[in-house]
């Protein structure tokens, strides 16, 4: 079997550097996935189970942004 | 001091960095977000600055991302293609986050240091540029850039 996690980065500046780009890319998948799910008919509810968070918590987080694209409409 | 800094001069660059950043579907303004807003300036003599080095504001962009890139790579993270990751309903308010706050504390401390009864692009870039740690320092790396040799370029326009 072939070792494909890599080492860890020696140095503690590119292991942080990789921990703030994992953050910010994890935001913008959630970012996009979300506004996906919304357009493609999923509930708040569906949506923040699949999150594991609470449907008020993801309605906070997006529906804000989502009611000015156009994207969420008044599903619960 | 924020709140003077905002008040002072450079509310339109303040404001042109929250754009950077829910352009970039980020949900915070970081100190990339405050240069992207400096580069994108290209007529300035800031804008004029970085365009010398490469970094006008698709080159700054672009820096940016092999940044991600290699530090994503480092824990075995491959992403090349970052166009589906872009939001199309950008958060609306993003907050300024420590290392943009950090570098508008710095400006406001380089004017104040230098008695100057005012605060300019370039002395928004030094801020900026004074940092030896985070993303806009290695972002500046991956794009081969001397940061400090850019730093006293910068200096440079301050008199």
């Amino acid at each position: 079997m072939t070792e494909t996690i890599p080492d860890f980065p020696t140095d503690p500046g590119d292991g942080l550097a990789a921990a703030v780009a994992l953050r910010r890319l994890a935001d913008r998948v959630e970012d996009a996935e979300v506004e996906r799910a919304l357009r493609a008919g999923w509930t708040w509810s569906q949506v923040a189970d699949a999150l594991g968070v609470t449907r008020q918590a993801v309605h906070k987080k997006h529906a804000k942004r989502l009611a000015a694209g156009g994207a969420a409409q008044g599903r619960r | 001091m924020f709140e003077r800094f905002v008040k002072d001069v450079r509310r339109a660059v303040v404001r042109a960095a929250e754009q950077e950043a829910q352009e970039l579907g980020s949900v915070t303004v970081e100190a990339e977000h405050l240069l992207l807003a400096l580069a994108a300036d290209e007529d300035s003599a800031v804008g004029r600055l970085l365009a010398g080095s490469g970094l006008d504001h698709d080159g700054l962009y672009a820096a940016l991302e092999r940044e991600t890139e290699r530090s994503l790579a480092a824990v075995g993270v491959a992403l090349t293609d970052f166009t589906p990751l872009r939001p199309t309903a950008p958060r609306r308010q993003p907050r300024f986050a420590a290392s943009s706050k950090s570098a508008l504390h710095r400006t406001v401390q380089i004017a104040a240091s230098r008695k100057d009864g005012y605060i300019t692009p370039p002395h928004l870039l030094v801020g900026i540029l004074r940092a030896d740690i985070g993303t806009v320092s290695r972002a500046l790396a991956a794009a081969e850039i001397d940061r400090v040799e850019l730093l006293t370029q910068a200096e440079g326009l301050l008199g």
